[in-house]
């Protein structure tokens, strides 16, 4: 005689949206450089940028916040996300 | 129409036997390491009927990475835990609470911290339900505590992912990842019990969550004087703050008997404690010199910088519970100060 039982898990999430298409080129174009508060993030967002300034020629480079590095961005930094045309996500620690 | 027993949506796996179910779940990693009971059909639909819940029912969703998590699974995971169908109100009510945006869940389980949901029952469901409240209450032997701690676990593991080196990103845990969940002492302590003194209405049962690192334990057997026992305590906080840990937030204290009959003898309130500890359980900056931190002293702002433990009196969580002999208590500190706050629920 056998035994039947349950899944534990949730299983697979299904994602219902895309990825968009990979930027070929920076130049003239705005990014996004988010800040997850952890120690010595701005230093390294501060290379990032001069970095994207200086040899990727991008039109702007928009600097956002997260609360902290544990919780999600909130609605403002998300709506101001929307402006850019690419976002660096950093991990600074 | 509805129907009476609305079916059961999850993926079903026929075995041969218990122990090969076992073996399949463990393959899977749908464990935390140890063996689990089989969550068969019968099963699995009497832990929803004796919570009042139909399957699709939904608990609570994680906000973040908007999972959510329904009774089904719940019922399914509490089954591999080891309850038996009278927890799940309990295990219910505390996956609710953390669910609740102020314990950030995703934050405090994927975090390199690596703390643990510490769950604190009070009301007369723990009687109800077998808890203990006593002798080793954060240790062993208890199947209620054991298993409703597991089951919160295997929720996290099964539903949420939060598996070690994938969503779980601890760089050590501690043994309370297994199961961190107690009853508080309320026949044999004079003091209001802890759900009650968070909102919970007197009588009724309810539950408290904290994101928690491991706990720390203390003693003090060459006093009766309150202050001299609390300032014990008050120490290790201190030292947690100074070796872990800054931020203030939520703390634990858990008393036993024997310091408790003190500290009640002298007149003393959990009030009075959350106070003394408030006002004692504060560092310096220019303290990290004393634990190899010395490069954090020169900086923000200063040496004489002060840092508290509790942002008030209310951040710390005051429990009677633990076995009638020695004067000992435990000190359970947050995972990461405001990051988290503890919350409460009736059941």
């Amino acid at each position: 005689m056998s035994i039947r039982v349950l899944d534990p898990t949730a299983g697979e999430v299904v994602m219902t949206t895309g990825l968009v298409p990979g930027l070929t080129s920076l130049a003239g174009r705005t990014v996004g450089l988010l800040d997850n508060r952890k120690v010595n993030v701005r230093q390294l967002l501060d290379h990032v940028e001069e970095v994207l300034r200086s040899r990727h020629g991008v039109k702007a480079v928009i600097r956002l916040k997260k609360p902290d590095a544990s919780r999600p961005a909130p609605p403002a930094v998300l709506a101001a996300m929307t402006e850019c045309d690419a976002i660096i996500s950093a991990v600074g620690d | 129409m509805t129907l009476a027993n609305p079916p059961l949506q999850s993926a079903m796996y026929e075995l041969a036997d218990a122990l090969d179910v076992n073996e399949f779940y463990q393959h899977n990693g749908w464990t935390d390491g140890l063996p689990i009971v089989p969550p068969t059909e019968e099963r699995v639909q009497e832990y929803l009927d004796a919570a009042g819940l139909a399957p699709g029912d939904l608990i609570g969703v994680e906000s973040v990475r908007q999972r959510p998590i329904t009774a089904e699974k719940v019922a399914i995971n509490a089954v591999m835990a080891g309850c038996l169908p009278t927890y799940m109100p309990v295990v219910v009510t505390a996956l609710r609470a953390m669910c609740d945006e102020d314990f950030n869940l995703h934050g405090s389980t994927a975090s390199t911290g690596g703390s643990a949901p510490f769950v604190v029952v009070n009301g007369p469901v723990r009687t109800a339900i077998g808890m203990n409240a006593t002798h080793g209450v954060l240790g062993t032997g208890n199947r209620t505590n054991a298993t409703i701690g597991r089951a919160v676990r295997l929720v996290l593991i099964n539903v949420l992912g939060c598996i070690p080196g994938q969503l779980d990103r601890s760089t050590l845990g501690h043994p309370g990842k297994f199961t961190f969940c107690i009853a508080e002492d309320e026949e044999d302590s004079p003091w209001t019990p802890l759900a009650q003194e968070r909102g919970v209405p007197a009588g009724a049962s309810g539950i408290t969550v904290m994101a928690s690192e491991a706990p720390r334990q203390v003693m003090n057997e060459w006093t009766h004087d309150p202050e001299e026992i609390l300032e014990t305590f008050a120490a290790e906080i201190r030292h947690n703050m100074l070796t872990y840990s800054i931020w203030p937030g939520n703390y634990a204290l858990v008393i036993p008997k024997q310091l408790r009959e003190l500290l009640v003898a002298a007149g003393w309130q959990k009030q009075n404690i959350r106070e003394y500890i408030y006002r004692a359980a504060r560092v310096f900056r220019r303290d990290w010199a004393k634990v190899g931190k010395g490069q954090l002293v020169a900086r923000g702002g200063g040496p004489d910088q002060e840092f508290i433990a509790l942002r008030s009196p209310d951040d710390l969580l005051v429990i009677a519970a633990g076995g009638p002999a020695g004067g000992f208590g435990v000190v359970i500190p947050p995972w990461l100060g405001p990051r988290s706050h503890a919350v409460t629920r009736t059941i």
